[in-house]
């Protein structure tokens, strides 16, 4: 009897321990015990020095709930809201571009959208401050044309963060609607032409229903990383306009207080989670995802 | 293919790995662990450092005080031997009982630094510490897009600016300047009074366009931005490039800093940090350093060699009475701090 248990073991646990052990060995270290060190940092207290004490508090939960902390997350979910719709609008047209083209530049045409992310984003990002700033080459373009005669105002806004979140996050939204609009079956749409449906009824009846797990996961993968670029924020819109990312920032920072630091960041885990939640809810694909 | 890959890697592991060798040499006079700050101190002064005391010369950098006092928390004691902080981060080191006593008998160069630098309210009497280079948070006006002449930090407050200023990601800094605008200390702790200072902060808010401690002179180069409340180092650099732009030292006392030479407690190479220390503190290693880093430079003997482009320059050598009528920052406690913090949050909104 034992000896069969033995037997079974090395047949079955034993490979799968030595195939999956390390990378739980890894994923334990690296993802668990982080995750683990914050939350429980986040119910610490600081002495006086703003040194880590071991006394537990909630208040740092307590201040979370400060209006004005209220008012930036709904700041952060408002940008990255409009992130995410931008980054349908724009992204859906060009994946259908893409996925239905017959040319053989198709492959070319998926490579650019890929190519520019083997770039750093922050050198990207500040590209767009030299492109769109007073003295910058939009507005010497425009002058030199003689379109306008005094430089367009376009850095530090708003909507130059959003620009910025939306050019950093676009390929997350086009490369599952890629994949869900490629896998779109021809003989339905003709079908749907046969049976008398206009192109427009087509679209909303058929197409769009079919290809919503991409907009699903793709806004997933959007709104999430909106929530922390705070380097966008800061680059582009100018620190006037903080999100969540940047309130965790400073608390690791200038704020020098690292229990709050880490409640936040405890927030923005638990609202992740959320989403994510909803998401498989709605009958999204965890794979989709690439987790 | 594959085995091509396979052997230029290799190639390169052993290339790298006998430089690493290499470079392991053991200087005959030891080693030295340094922790100052990124673009502050010159590589060449240090250079000269370890050909003429024969002593090796680790450097690590930090960006910000609050990073260095993390990592001096986190490090072992005696990973560094020599660290530079702030007015305020002096203090705070001091009150942990953080920093070894310097012996002022192996620092022969501290006459070469003017008096007025020594004995300042974080360290009295330099137990803990000597000052090597510092600067003031100013003003920058660039002349030919603004009418309004500005000689204050109060004006900085004028509705006609509005969407036109620069000022320093760095809520101390701003929060300070609103202070000193309303004729108060940097240091503030009254919770009624700050309450007031809010009010005050929260009026600058249309007039902000950009938060930016990186790099503000950018943004006023371009023409982004037409006023600046910035480091009279970084006013100094873009003065350089647009002769439109003027300096002004606030009417009310500016905000203005000091960084200093210290040991912390328990280093290992005690002796060679005060050759190192003393080094620094002498006319060459001063010289090399503001060459590269025109910051304000205590040591009088040092500035006295420097050309008219530095000695006439206001924003490099800094007028003495802009820093005798200037304030240090002082290290507040947690829950003052926390006033600070939240009335940040509401400008960021």
């Amino acid at each position: 009897m034992a000896g069969k248990i033995n037997h079974k073991f090395r047949a079955n646990a034993l490979p799968a321990m030595i195939m999956v052990g390390p990378v739980a060995v890894i994923m334990l270290l690296l993802v668990a015990v982080p995750l683990i060190y914050v939350a429980v940092m986040s119910f610490c207290s600081i002495d006086e020095y703003y040194n880590l004490t071991s006394d537990f508090t909630l208040s740092n939960y307590g201040r979370l709930a400060n209006s004005d902390y209220i008012k930036i997350y709904g700041q952060s979910l408002l940008i990255a809201f409009l992130t995410t719709v931008m980054c349908i609008l724009i992204g859906y047209p060009f994946s259908y571009f893409i996925a239905r083209t017959k040319s053989k530049r198709k492959k070319i045409l998926y490579m650019l959208v890929i190519i520019p992310f083997w770039t750093n984003s922050l050198i990207r990002i500040y590209g767009w401050r030299t492109f769109l700033g007073t003295s910058g080459w939009l507005n010497s373009a425009l002058m030199a044309l003689n379109i306008i005669s005094e430089p367009l105002d376009l850095l530090y806004k708003n909507g130059t963060t959003v620009l910025g979140m939306v050019y950093c996050l676009i390929p997350f939204m086009i490369l599952p609607l890629y994949t869900a609009i490629e896998k779109l079956d021809g003989t339905l749409l003709e079908a749907s032409a046969d049976l008398g449906a206009r192109p427009v009824s087509t679209f909303f009846k058929v197409i769009l229903p079919l290809t919503s797990s991409g907009i699903f996961s793709g806004s997933l993968m959007v709104f999430i990383p909106c929530l922390g670029y705070f380097f966008v924020a800061d680059i582009l819109g100018g620190g006037n306009s903080d999100v969540i990312g940047n309130l965790i920032e400073r608390q690791f920072q200038s704020g020098n207080n690292w229990p709050l630091g880490a409640a936040l960041s405890i927030i923005l885990i638990i609202v992740t989670l959320v989403l994510v939640k909803i998401y498989q809810k709605l009958g999204g694909d965890m794979d989709a995802l690439g987790v | 293919m594959k085995r091509k890959l396979a052997l230029l890697l290799t190639a390169t592991l052993c290339i790298t790995s006998f430089v690493g060798c290499g470079g392991k040499e053991t200087a005959e006079n030891g080693e030295l662990n340094i922790f100052i700050w990124t673009e502050y101190v010159s590589e060449s002064a240090i250079e000269s450092f370890e050909e003429e005391y024969g002593i090796k010369v680790n450097v690590s950098t930090y960006s910000s005080n609050e990073d260095m006092l993390a990592k001096l928390k986190s490090e072992s004691e005696g990973t560094y031997d020599i660290v530079l902080p702030s007015d305020y981060a002096v203090e705070y080191l001091i009150a942990q009982d953080k920093l070894e006593a310097l012996d002022k008998d192996a620092l022969s160069n501290l006459s070469n630094i003017d008096e007025a630098y020594l004995d300042e309210s974080f360290d009295p009497g330099n137990v803990y510490s000597v000052p090597y280079e510092g600067g003031v948070a100013c003003i920058a006006v660039n002349t030919s897009k603004v009418d309004k002449e500005i000689t204050s930090y109060a004006d900085l407050f004028d509705e006609s600016l509005k969407d036109q200023i620069v000022v320093l990601d760095d809520y101390r800094a701003v929060i300070g300047m609103t202070e000193r605008a309303m004729g108060l200390s940097m240091n503030e702790t009254d919770p009624e009074t700050l309450a007031q200072v809010e009010e005050k902060l929260l009026s600058l808010k249309d007039n902000i366009k950009l938060y930016d401690s990186d790099s503000p002179k950018s943004a006023l180069i371009s023409g982004d931005c037409t006023v600046g409340m910035i480091w009279s180092a970084e006013v100094a650099l873009s003065m350089d490039e647009n002769p439109d732009i003027e300096l002004v030292y606030p009417s009310e006392g500016a905000y203005v800093f000091l960084d200093n030479w210290c040991v912390p407690k328990g280093a290992k190479n005690y002796d060679n940090a005060m050759k190192f220390i003393n080094y620094m503190l002498s006319t060459d290693a001063a010289m090399l350093n503001i060459q590269d880093f025109p910051y304000l430079c205590p040591n009088t003997s040092a500035v006295e060699l420097m050309g008219d482009d530095y000695i006439a320059n206001e924003a490099k050598n800094v007028p003495a009475e802009v820093i005798s009528s200037g304030e240090f920052l002082s290290y507040l406690d947690t829950d003052t701090l926390a006033i600070y913090d939240d009335m940040w949050t509401k400008l960021k909104e």
